[in-house]
């Protein structure tokens, strides 16, 4: 067996290294699961600090599910502390349009939709669909993010799609 | 192509250039390009991974958090268990017991006084002992009691209380004899309630009651380093004597084992002590390693 390098992940060179690698996915994942009510960046932040003010008692393999468990509870406290209806961010105006004023009503009203819509996933199937779609992570990566298997992912998002296309008529 | 292939390829982005241009131009696939344009409008924002990184490094490590309460909880832990077994061992029973050829004395917690004969114990509580005189034996012992609230012996045959005397109690196998030296005792044995006035003596062999005539000693003899017994079985005599040197004896089948024996042997000397119970019956004696045999003279 092979001895291992690292007993914790304390040095701060490996530390950034381990921040580069899951910080945009932790966030993400918070963003898509909880929306941007609650602040998921300083989550991020209070986790990564909790990490960095316990590695020594923390075994590199695993930090990552210490990672996401902290930011998840810390989440679900703040959930808990001021109930918040989902809501993803506001969609933008476009001030400058050479676009028709019927296409730029249509195309608002499809946005809110479409955002009630995504509102209304189970918080598993918005984090794996947003993930693959806006960041345009596939089954593979995913599964490695929610620790879960690949099959599970592609059935959230084909689940999700579907329920996508009921909710927006037209799809 | 199949449209659901198309969108299988479209969600794990594995879309060659050729079908990015049927899933981008095809009528079919309208709702899913618009959405896929729509979607972007609810991207996660931008994380500033430098600025964090660094405030995260810098935050201060938390290795000495808890250190100075640590041993407090160490402290008062060790105090909770201490403090713990204090109290267990205070509701803990006080035992003494007495070996083989062995007498003790022994001072309760209100000055009086018990004599425990060869092995014998007694079992009481120490700390409540002035609220609730009571003490437990099995065997034979000899109770000064101080004046005050009831005392009572409990043993397997019965319970003995009294107020202020002195009484002795003899509870073995099949024996079980009661003699009050001075003031009132009484007994309740097996359902019978007898009380006990100075001089008296309370005895049961095998169950059954015995009359005895007064006792004329002030305290029991076996005090005095003698045991006496007035028509007392034969084998109980050799249990009495067992318990006094630590031998074994070994009697003859063809000798009588319930005569009934009267006389005293001393704790003191092991060759008077044999004489003293075999001449009587005209029994001689023998010692091997292990053992001593009594026999019939010839």
């Amino acid at each position: 067996m092979a001895k291992k390098l690292h007993h914790t992940i304390c040095d701060s060179t490996l530390f950034s290294a381990f921040f580069e690698r899951h910080a945009k996915n932790l966030h993400d994942f918070l963003y898509y699961k909880f929306g941007s009510e609650l602040n998921p960046k300083d989550k991020v932040q209070d986790a990564f600090i909790k990490l960095w003010q316990n590695c020594g008692k923390i075994p590199p393999e695993k930090a990552k599910s210490y990672l996401y468990t902290t930011a998840n509870n810390l989440m679900l406290n703040a959930v808990a502390h001021r109930k918040v209806v989902y809501k993803h961010r506001e969609i933008p105006v476009k001030n400058h349009t050479n676009e028709s004023p019927e296409f730029v009503l249509e195309e608002q009203q499809y946005l809110e939709k479409l955002n009630k819509a995504i509102a209304n996933l189970t918080e598993a199937q918005r984090v794996a669909f947003l993930l693959n779609r806006i960041e345009g992570k596939r089954f593979k990566d995913i599964a490695e993010i929610l620790n879960i298997s690949t099959k599970a992912v592609e059935k959230r998002i084909y689940s999700a799609l579907k329920k996508l296309r009921e909710d927006i008529d037209g799809i | 192509m199949n449209k659901d292939e198309i969108i299988n390829k479209w969600l794990n982005h594995e879309l060659t250039n050729e079908e990015l241009h049927v899933f981008n131009t095809r009528k079919d696939f309208e709702n899913e390009r618009r959405l896929a344009g729509a979607l972007h409008h609810f991207s996660a924002p931008e994380l500033k991974q430098k600025e964090i990184l660094v405030s995260i490094l810098s935050a201060p490590k938390l290795k000495t958090k808890g250190s100075i309460f640590k041993p407090l909880i160490r402290i008062a832990a060790i105090l909770v268990i201490g403090l713990g077994l204090f109290w267990y061992s205070l509701t803990l029973n006080t035992t003494i017991d007495s070996k083989i050829a062995e007498k003790l004395n022994i001072i309760l917690p209100d000055n009086s006084e018990v004599v425990l004969n060869a092995k014998s114990y007694i079992s009481y509580h120490k700390n409540s002992w002035l609220e609730n005189r009571t003490l437990e034996l099995n065997g034979e012992a000899f109770f000064d009691v101080e004046k005050g609230s009831s005392f009572t012996v409990k043993t397997n045959e019965g319970i003995v209380t009294v107020i202020g005397t002195e009484f002795s109690i003899k509870q073995r196998e099949h024996i079980f004899e009661v003699i009050c030296y001075e003031g009132t005792v009484a007994v309740n044995h097996k359902g019978q309630q007898q009380t006990l006035y100075k001089g008296d003596t309370y005895l049961s062999i095998n169950g059954n009651l015995i009359v005895t005539e007064k006792e004329k000693l002030q305290q029991p003899a076996w005090l005095t380093n003698e045991s006496i017994f007035k028509s007392m079985p034969y084998t109980e005599v050799l249990k009495e004597f067992e318990r006094q040197y630590n031998v074994i004896l070994e009697l003859d089948s063809d000798i009588e084992s319930n005569t009934l024996f009267t006389g005293r042997f001393t704790h003191e000397n092991l060759d008077i002590a044999l004489k003293s119970i075999t001449l009587p019956l005209h029994l001689s004696y023998s010692k091997t390693d292990q053992s001593i045999i009594l026999r019939r003279e010839h």
